[in-house]
């Protein structure tokens, strides 16, 4: 019978066949049976028949058992070939003789840092991944891609030193991004093509993956999608393309899928409130799991969440900060067996207030008259009240002293009623939008709509405003249209009515113009349809234009009434908070990034000098060469794979630190389903590994030819049981 | 000399009841027209008394003797005719097989081959006589050469009933002596005995100047074995049964029948006597011709 041992050492692809190896018996059950079914005859010539069945009684039952072994075989053989059988000692050639590369892909989504024993998903691809090198014949080459996003080619050119080539895949770190198949391919396409003429005469590709839904079943538009087809048609032409499955478990996961102030600043005068998600990935419910709220690196406090299957819960912590600066709040869970999206950061620069720079471009001639007064009080309605500390912390100048000022000290700049800009001040007000700050443009009767167009609208190279000034509207009286509230900006007026903001009268204002392309969009309008308050996001800072005056001072000549009345009415207040709100807003995104972004800066142009230094989670510190252009200087890092916090010193003369919170994306990696075998392309070759606990003997599949083999096997014996069966006068003449 | 080759065909003579009509049949297929033995003799020269056997001719009763002592003598004489000729027919228990293939038993062969020859024999005024024997002599019918000895022959033959095992050698020894005239023995047997002692018995015969013909009675399937199947082959003359697959066995099988064969042809080769192979399901044409070349052999 087969040797039981020789079946252990196989994995098949599809095992139940094996049941048919029942069969195997029937050769040997049509033998017993015809021995039993037998005919009587009477015979003369016993004799003969005795003397001939005493010569070769030993021959005859040799050659029955060696027909019964041929026949038995051909079925057993047959059945093994159906059963499509793999060998799953690693290393052994099919073909000796022939140099095999081996292009050894590793999923790098950090859905592979998932540990289910000892060991992570990743760890056991290295521990695979080695085992494979060490097990290989001589001669056969390797390289080494680590399937992130983007890819990652570790080792590109085939590489016969199995020692270094270890070395390489212990090295191996696990990023905290998701893994992007189709570029991955590409780079496989790619090292299969150079390694074309290096002698190696079989390619094969091993994918250790934990074969996720996001990795495994991309989402690609139409042409990509086709792309990707024929590229795994041509690579499985090549090279066989062998799936080696972790974990056939999907696994249970708990996340933190969000974290954000609720304020859209944060200073040390008041308490911020933090909201984070936590969804549960899995398909049990979580019931009073640990929730914990970190400041720079401290426990601060601690809550339960009860979270259902595939469902959400949200949770608040407020907490006040004691100093300015940039800190570090991290949302963190207890502990399960996936660890990357258990935290979640966000970097919070942490002020003793705002300060809001308030260019007067009509200053006062008595009372509040002047173009900044409305706006300054709005910004700061408590400045008499030194009981309350001030959150806000207006400056007003004159026109004349824009440049006077370092504007990136400034948190926000409020430009009201000012009449044009030069170049330079042009400039000044772009590198403010650069460094992340807010500008707020008021209109007035000083305002020259051409210059404003042709310095500030992109003329010029320079483009801080959001929209065109075209003419000047002031036919009747204009009231706002909030548009449903949809803008952040007014969306706090909702259910509100009594705030004014809809009766507020507008009597004269500057018609704004959106490119058709424009990003910018509209906060809120005129009843006639006009915008009234325009906002985008332009560099990394954000810019506000409104159509009308921000005070009183702008006066129509011939009906003397003023353009707005809007600076005394009750909605005034709200609306410039929620302006500076909005302007500010961008600063507290700065420093939050996901994985693969890249962290960075841009700095005055005296800040070149200053040595960058930053430090990972994982503690390793690297310089960042600082680069200079024109008006400002910068710096980047772009190695932001692995998730946490980021800190970065700056030398002289700046002399500060900042700190960057780089979190994964979960909304791929963290569902930890897992593509059926099926599902997957019929390119790829699956094999299911055993659970990991079981045994560190690893089982992998390579395609082979060796069912061809067997059924050549079976062919060679049925025809060596014609010939036997004749030769042993199995046959009549 | 013209055959009627239908009535020596064995499927032909199975269809014929009676042994008569089947001799009568097959040397009429044969021979078309008799002509009268140009070898004719008779002699009225007294030799010795002998018992009566049921079939003898009245005739030759000595009645005196009878007369005497109550019991039925015959006379004998010598020289009855110029050929006298024995049948010795073996009536053992093998001979009774008859496989599918073939139209008669061996037995029912070699009778229609013994009465054919008989009545050729008495057609040509030569004188014929009958042995049918086992392991012992079951019938012995003196030769005679008058027309209607041939139903006595028939008779015998006809009455004989095969069983147990053969044993030619002790047979043919003593028939030697028995036979004192000497003339030519025709022998009808599937020879299943041990050859050496067979071989004994023929050199016996013909160390009583006898002519030998051996008329080897075999069946298609003793020589073929054509069986495909599983078989419990049930061993006839007391013989054990065997169960085996022919189709591994056949070769073997072959070889020893084989073997069997040769050493029976090169027994007779050595004695000078005539061995002829007669297949039940063959023409008698060949038992005919046989007989009478070794006739005109003999009267040369």
């Amino acid at each position: 019978m087969f040797p039981l041992f020789l079946l252990l050492a196989f994995g098949f692809g599809n095992i139940l066949m094996l049941g048919w190896l029942a069969a195997a018996a029937a050769p040997i059950l049509i033998h017993l049976w015809n021995k039993r079914r037998y005919r009587e005859v009477p015979w003369a010539a016993v004799e003969y028949l005795l003397a001939a069945l005493r010569k070769n009684s030993r021959r005859m039952r040799l050659e029955q058992w060696l027909l019964l072994l041929v026949r038995t075989l051909i079925v057993m053989l047959l059945v093994f070939a159906v059963a499509q059988p793999f060998l799953e000692q690693l290393g052994l050639n099919f073909v000796p003789g022939q140099r095999t590369l081996k292009v050894l892909v590793v999923d790098g989504s950090y859905s592979m840092g998932y540990k289910p024993t000892d060991k992570s998903r990743f760890e056991r691809a290295k521990q695979l991944a080695t085992q494979i090198v060490e097990e290989s014949s001589q001669g056969d080459a390797f390289t080494l891609v680590l399937m992130a996003s983007p890819p990652s080619v570790i080792v590109g050119s085939p590489s016969v030193e199995p020692r270094e080539f270890l070395e390489e895949i212990e090295n191996l770190k696990l990023p905290h991004g998701g893994g992007d198949l189709p570029a991955t391919l590409v780079q496989v396409e790619q090292i299969l093509h150079s390694a074309e003429h290096s002698g190696l005469v079989r390619s094969e590709v091993y994918f250790f993956t934990d074969l996720g839904r996001n990795s495994w079943v991309p989402d690609l538009k139409d042409t990509e999608a086709a792309d990707y087809r024929r590229r795994l048609e041509r690579l499985a032409q090549e090279a066989s393309l062998v799936v080696i499955d972790l974990d056939p478990n999907r696994g249970e996961n708990l996340a933190v899928t969000g974290i954000a102030a609720n304020e859209p600043f944060a200073t040390t005068a008041r308490e911020v409130t933090f909201s984070a998600q936590v969804r549960n990935f899995g398909t049990q419910p979580r019931n009073h799991h640990l929730v914990e709220l970190h400041v720079d690196g401290q426990r601060i406090k601690e809550a339960y969440v009860d979270v259902a299957a595939g469902e959400q819960s949200p949770i608040s912590f407020s907490h006040r900060f004691d100093t300015p600066g940039d800190h570090v709040v991290e949302v963190r869970l207890g502990p399960d067996l996936l660890d990357i999206d258990n935290h979640r950061w966000l970097s919070v620069p942490v002020k003793d207030h705002l300060r809001v720079l308030c260019v007067n471009g009509k200053p006062a001639s008595g009372g509040l008259s002047g173009a900044t007064d409305y706006v300054a009080l709005a910004l700061n309605p408590d400045a008499g009240d030194t009981s309350v500390p001030s959150i806000v912390q207006p400056e007003v100048i004159p026109e004349s002293s824009l440049l006077e000022r370092d504007l990136t000290r400034y948190d926000c700049i409020f430009l009201c009623n000012v009449a044009q800009f030069t170049s330079n001040e042009a400039r000044v007000l772009e590198n403010v939008l650069k460094h992340g700050r807010g500008l707020v443009f008021f209109l007035g009767d000083q305002v020259l709509a051409d210059r404003y167009n042709r310095e500030l609208g992109g003329e010029q190279g320079v483009r801080v405003l959001p929209a065109q000034l075209k003419e000047l509207v002031s036919e009747a009286q204009y009231h706002f249209d909030p548009l449903n509230y949809r803008h952040p900006l007014v969306s706090v007026f909702q259910g509100r009515e009594q705030a004014g903001l809809l009766t507020t009268p507008v009597y004269k204002y500057f018609r704004l113009a959106l490119a058709d392309d424009s990003k910018a969009r509209v906060a809120l309008a005129f009843d006639g349809g006009d915008p009234a308050i325009v906002d985008e996001a332009i560099h990394k800072g954000r810019s506000i234009l409104i159509a009308t005056e921000g005070s009183l001072s702008s006066v129509d000549p011939i009906s003397k009434s003023p353009w707005t009345t809007m600076p005394a009415w009750p909605s005034f207040v709200p609306i410039v908070q929620e302006i500076l709100a909005l302007a500010v807003r961008g600063q507290m995104a700065e420093h939050n990034l996901e994985v693969g972004q890249t962290l960075g800066d841009s700095l005055e142009a005296l800040a070149s000098r200053a040595a960058v230094t930053v430090t990972s989670p994982g503690g390793a510190r690297e310089e960042v060469r600082m680069t200079l252009d024109a008006q400002a200087s910068g710096w980047s890092f772009s190695d932001t794979r692995e998730s946490g916090v980021y800190r970065v010193e700056l030398g002289a003369p700046l002399s500060r630190q900042e700190a960057f919170a780089v979190n994964v994306d979960t909304t791929s990696e963290s569902d930890l389903t897992k593509v059926a075998p099926d599902e997957l392309p019929k390119e790829f070759t699956t094999h299911k590994r055993a659970d990991l606990d079981e045994s560190d003997s690893p089982s992998i599949s390579r395609r082979s030819g060796l069912h061809k083999n067997l059924l050549y096997g079976v062919l060679g014996l049925l025809f060596a049981e014609v010939f036997l069966a004749w030769r042993f006068g199995h046959t009549t003449r | 000399m013209e055959s009627n080759p239908k009535f020596l065909n064995p499927q032909t003579l199975a269809k014929l009841q009676g042994l008569e009509l089947r001799a009568r049949s097959i040397v009429e297929g044969y021979v078309s027209g008799v002509h009268r033995s140009p070898y004719h003799g008779f002699s009225i020269e007294f030799a010795e008394h002998r018992e009566y056997t049921p079939g003898d001719d009245l005739r030759y009763v000595d009645w005196k003797v009878f007369g005497k002592t109550d019991k039925i003598y015959l006379k004998q004489y010598e020289e009855e005719t110029n050929l006298v000729s024995y049948m010795l027919l073996d009536t053992s228990e093998s001979m009774r097989y008859q496989s599918a293939e073939a139209p008669l038993s061996k037995l029912e062969y070699a009778q229609c081959v013994a009465a054919s020859l008989s009545y050729l024999i008495l057609q040509q005024q030569d004188s014929v006589g009958l042995i049918t024997f086992d392991d012992e002599i079951r019938a012995l019918v003196r030769a005679s050469s008058n027309p209607s000895h041939l139903k006595q022959l028939l008779h015998v033959m006809e009455t004989s009933q095969p069983r147990r095992k053969t044993h030619t050698g002790p047979i043919f020894h003593d028939l030697a002596e028995r036979l004192k005239r000497r003339g030519l023995v025709l022998i009808l047997s599937d020879l299943f005995d041990d050859v050496p002692s067979m071989m004994a018995g023929l050199k016996h015969f013909r160390h009583r100047r006898h002519e030998v013909v051996v008329f080897h009675v075999l069946d298609p399937a003793e020589l073929e074995f054509p069986f495909r199947q599983t078989t419990l082959f049930r061993g006839l003359e007391a013989l054990p049964d065997v169960l085996t697959d022919p189709r591994a066995l056949r070769r073997a099988y072959l070889a020893e029948f084989g073997k069997f064969q040769q050493a029976v042809r090169k027994g007779c080769r050595a004695q000078h006597v005539d061995y002829v192979l007669l297949r039940t399901d063959q023409s008698l044409e060949i038992a005919l011709s046989s007989y009478l070349a070794s006739r005109m052999n003999r009267v040369k």
